[in-house]
């Protein structure tokens, strides 16, 4: 078997031990000498050939190669020699399975840029430019369309979702926030609670994880916190126009308060915990409020505008998507260091929108303006796994909630899923 | 014996005893008269082998008198009560006994004292001359001026020594010595030293000799061999260039003669030296100084633009949507929304962060120029279109102000002032500037800057072109930077002068916007040439520093259509982001 790999090429020797977190592709742990220009693809070989020898299984199965914890896409001798690491002792070869590539399932069309989209389950809640609120199930089929704003709708966002009920927030440019309530048997939608309070255009909205309060970000540089509830406390025995007052005034909700310290424009909000939020700014920062207590806890300086950002709990950490090509990591609690972490770059147009994986710790996808989405590993700062290509014009939103399915939405007026096959781990 | 000694002593002290009678006694330090020996002062141990001790007066041998024994010695100290005071003359070799008046003398002058019994060290001091300086002084002529100033006469002379000492030509004893040492040695000298080198010119400093002629050769020769004389060919082709006869391989015709006794006289000798005089003469030996000045050298000190970050670098964003020329564009205070205006007659309204067009007013006419109301508690932008001014409420942004707005729209604003003399038609375009209220007009050719609450003109800028096209001013205000058709900028100083502190020669046509940021360090510039150059202009606070002018970019990705390139250019209120209108019907975004 080695022979096969010694060519006839006289390079220098390394040798490698390859290990892996898969049980079952686990191979003997004895170190094996490679050439050092060896490339993934014959790492695979190798490691197929292995497996072959020791195991059972007999299909061929596509591996990644993490060499000191980032992933192998040049020769190994290069990426040694980047990371400056000696090649005289046994490197360790982590091999994973391949991501499966993601395979694009659908595209939805709508009538003008779909500027918002959020899952949960199988159904996908979208927001478009004129004014309305779509959604459709998984399965492409469109469901119900919501009139109700007067401007564009900027952010989307599920509150929850039962077998026969559902309610979900929407932010427009036309200042408000309104919280629907669904029935899906009956595919009936009401808007139980116009959110009123901000001056300018609404950018972002979270609602956090026991939905019960969300946040929302806008144009007037205000953090506001909102409850979610849809219940209306009315008391009957009332006179009817009265009753009808009272109900506008019910349904419009003020702010449970209110959170100012961000010098231009909220893009992007995201809850970190039960009562932490993370915000990103126009103005170039990225800060950590205690919702309870109303204030800032930390704060976070970049160099460019911020136009989104995600926390994921799995691997505690935030991405950020800013006026430039780049993905930022961010680690929102080291307070000292560098809490830059990595920097991800490879689209070439401004990034719009980014988003964690939910069951992975490593993954996330970004979508840019320059029509691409992609789906990064974090262990792969150069080069993402793979590029969503599809979309004509820019990316304006995207979403993986539901680890299936990567929906985005952009600039040529559709919605393109992709089926993300869960890798087994 | 001891009589006789007795006898010489009373003698020598009769001798020494000073005379009544004598008036010059007291005085009188000559001794030689009264000596007794006549040998003079020499030194006694001369005698020391002899009996005597020299001549008496008369020529007879003094002997030397009886030295007593030891006995005698210790019985004479024993006895005499004067031996303490007895000394011995060597010159006579007799025994002195020392007067009370010899005893004090010796006394006084062991002790230091002055000898003189008589002196009065402490006599009271005769002051003749006084140590006072006196307030007119004794001698009324002022000082000569060669008390005070040093001699010239001298101080040439001394240089001329230094000069010499320096050039060698006067040698110092130690040289002088040095050289007689030398001189001594065998003295050896090169035979043939002139010859390989070149002449030793002390005055003329790097003296470069005359080349040297060249040796003659064989066909120089009286008898050269036949290979060097002309045949035929050689002599025609000889002949042929005697027009030019610099051209020629030889100067002259190898001739062959017998002997040297039958050569004749060189008929070209006196022309040859004349000429050769000439050349020696005529053309200067000498070495020329070569300034070597790099071409870097010559450019200033610029810092890189990797440390002026940030400014624009790439373009992000096309704003698609017009259907001509967008001829202005101007953004909303808050940096959320940009409005343009073109030759299409639409105002639009975009979102800057989406290149999303969210509204398009007509306008019913060609846009000339637009402008969003800089206070942010209106919501209104200016149109000029065809010959009207419209104010438009784009609402967008906040729902009140732009309720309040509307209202506000309801009176009809009305032209408080006509404005000040001379201005004709070619004024075009103005610009308020910061707190003082001055006004900057700029007609055809200059700018004048006008105080607003005094109303008279302040400044009037030269141009010193002949068309200018727009201008812009800086956020401080105290700088303007003027564009011009013939493809400069000027930026002006308005501390410095009336005249443009640079001219900045960046574009290859006609520039048509200049812009600069509010914020940042920053201006840029577009024009007929389809670039967009982004530069940094920094203007610091104190006055003794001159704005920093640095080009930093140019970003060129306007088509050209109809010979125009970009038309407008705008910064984003807060962001270092430039924004570009073009007669391709675009806008474009630079970050």
């Amino acid at each position: 078997m080695m022979d096969l790999v010694h060519s006839d090429r006289n390079e220098t020797q390394i040798q490698i031990r390859f290990v892996t977190k898969q049980e079952r592709y686990a191979v003997p742990n004895y170190p094996l000498s490679i050439h050092s220009s060896i490339v993934a693809s014959e790492l695979n070989n190798i490691i197929n050939e292995l497996l072959k020898e020791s195991n059972d299984i007999q299909d061929e199965v596509e591996f990644d190669f993490l060499v000191y914890s980032q992933f192998l896409r040049t020769s190994l001798a290069e990426h040694i020699a980047d990371r400056g690491i000696f090649t005289e002792e046994v490197i360790e070869v982590e091999h994973v399975e391949k991501h499966p590539l993601p395979e694009p399932k659908d595209c939805l069309i709508h009538d003008d840029w779909v500027s918002a989209v959020a899952v949960c389950g199988k159904w996908i809640l979208t927001g478009t430019y004129d004014n309305k609120l779509h959604i459709w199930t998984s399965k492409g089929k469109h469901r119900l369309v919501i009139p109700g704003h007067a401007s564009p709708v900027k952010a989307v966002a599920w509150i929850s979702l039962d077998n026969d009920k559902a309610s979900f927030v929407s932010a427009s440019m036309d200042q408000t926030c309104m919280i629907w309530s669904w029935d899906i048997i009956k595919n009936s939608v009401e808007c139980v609670h116009v959110c009123k309070g901000h001056k300018r255009s609404v950018e972002a909205v979270s609602v956090n994880y026991n939905k019960t309060l969300m946040a929302t970000g806008a144009w007037d540089n205000m953090l506001f916190v909102w409850s979610t509830s849809t219940q209306e406390e009315d008391d009957s025995g009332e006179s009817a126009p009265k009753k009808a007052r009272l109900e506008y005034a019910s349904k419009t909700k003020a702010p449970k308060c209110a959170m100012k310290g961000h010098k231009q424009a909220i893009s992007g909000i995201v809850w970190s915990d039960k009562t932490e939020i993370i915000t990103s700014s126009w103005d170039h920062t990225i800060k950590i409020w205690d919702s309870e207590l109303g204030g800032i806890k930390h704060e976070i300086h970049g160099d460019k505008c911020f136009f989104d950002i995600d926390y994921s709990p799995l691997s505690r950490a935030a991405i950020t998507g800013s006026a430039d090509q780049h993905v930022r990591l961010y680690d929102p609690r080291s307070a000292e260091g560098t809490i830059l972490k990595a920097k991800f770059t490879s689209h070439t147009q401004w990034v719009a929108s980014v988003r964690w994986s939910t069951v992975n710790e490593n993954h996330f996808i970004s979508g840019g303006y320059d029509n691409v989405v992609k789906f990064w590993d974090t262990r792969s700062p150069k080069a993402p796994l793979f590029d969503l290509m599809g979309h004509e014009d820019k990316v304006l939103s995207c979403d993986w909630s539901n680890p299936e399915l990567i929906t985005s939405g952009g600039a040529d007026n559709t919605l393109r899923i992709f089926k993300s096959k869960h890798e087994a781990s | 014996m001891q009589e006789h000694k007795d006898d010489i002593c009373n003698k020598t002290q009769a001798k020494n005893m000073p005379n009544d009678e004598d008036e010059y006694d007291e005085y009188d330090s000559s001794d030689e008269e009264d000596t007794y020996n006549t040998v003079g002062n020499v030194p006694m141990k001369w005698y020391d082998d002899y009996n005597h001790l020299g001549y008496d007066w008369d020529g007879k041998k003094i002997p030397k008198p009886e030295k007593g024994d030891e006995l005698d010695n210790f019985l004479k100290r024993m006895e005499d009560p004067d031996f303490w005071r007895t000394i011995k003359d060597p010159q006579t070799g007799q025994n002195i006994i020392l007067s009370e008046a010899d005893i004090d003398l010796i006394v006084r002058i062991q002790k230091q004292k002055i000898p003189d019994v008589q002196f009065d060290e402490y006599a009271p001091w005769v002051d003749w001359f006084t140590s006072e300086v006196m307030k007119t002084p004794l001698r009324k002529f002022p000082e000569h001026k060669r008390s005070f100033l040093p001699s010239k006469i001298e101080a040439k002379k001394v240089s001329k020594l230094v000069h010499a000492l320096k050039m060698g030509w006067m040698k110092s004893t130690a040289e002088m010595q040095k050289d007689r040492e030398k001189n001594q040695e065998p003295q050896f000298y090169m035979l043939w030293q002139s010859d390989d080198q070149a002449e030793e010119m002390r005055r003329i400093h790097k003296h470069i000799p005359a080349p040297k002629r060249h040796l003659p050769g064989h066909a120089e020769s009286y008898n050269p061999p036949s290979e060097y004389l002309f045949d035929n060919k050689e002599l025609k082709e000889w002949n042929k260039l005697k027009t030019t006869p610099w051209k020629r391989k030889l100067h002259f015709i190898p001739q062959k003669y017998n002997s040297l006794r039958e050569v004749p006289a060189y008929s070209r000798y006196i022309k040859e030296r004349f000429q050769r005089c000439l050349d020696l003469y005529l053309c200067p030996r000498a070495l020329k100084m070569r300034l070597t000045i790099e071409p870097e050298a010559l450019v200033p000190q610029l810092p890189s633009p990797r440390d002026l970050q940030p400014f624009p670098t790439t373009m992000f964003m096309v704003f698609k949507g017009h259907t001509d020329m967008v001829r202005s564009i101007t953004a909303e205070p808050g940096g959320q929304f940009i409005a343009s205006g073109g030759d299409d007659m639409l105002l639009k309204i975009w979102e800057v962060s989406t290149g999303r067009c969210l509204k398009t007013v007509p306008c019913g006419g060609v846009i000339r120029n637009i402008a969003w109301c800089p206070n942010q508690t209106i919501s209104l932008i200016a149109v000029a279109a065809d010959k009207k001014v419209l104010l438009i409420n784009p609402g967008v942004g906040d729902d009140l102000i732009s309720s309040k707005t509307d209202e506000l729209l309801e009176i009809i604003p009305q032209s408080e002032k006509i404005v000040i003399d001379r201005v004709r038609s070619a004024v075009q375009w103005d610009q308020v500037e910061r707190e003082h209220w001055s006004i900057g007009i700029r007609t055809q050719r200059n700018v004048r800057v006008y105080d607003l609450v005094k109303q008279e003109m302040v400044k009037k800028l030269l141009s010193n072109s002949q068309w200018i096209s727009t201008m812009a001013i800086h956020p401080g205000g105290d700088n303007v930077l003027v564009a011009t058709y013939d493809r400069k900028m000027l930026w002006f100083d308005l501390d410095l002068s009336t005249k443009p502190y640079q001219t900045l020669r960046l574009h290859g046509a006609g520039v048509r916007a200049v812009a600069f940021h509010k914020q940042y360090p920053l201006f840029a510039s577009g024009g007929d040439d389809r670039g967009l150059i982004v530069s940094h202009g920094m203007v610091y606070n104190d006055l003794l520093q001159n704005p920093l002018i640095v080009p930093l970019k140019r970003l060129c990705h306007h088509e050209s259509y109809n010979d125009f390139g970009i038309l407008d250019i705008m910064f984003h209120p807060i962001e270092p982001w430039v924004f570009s209108a073009g007669a391709d019907s675009t806008i474009r975004m630079y970050t």
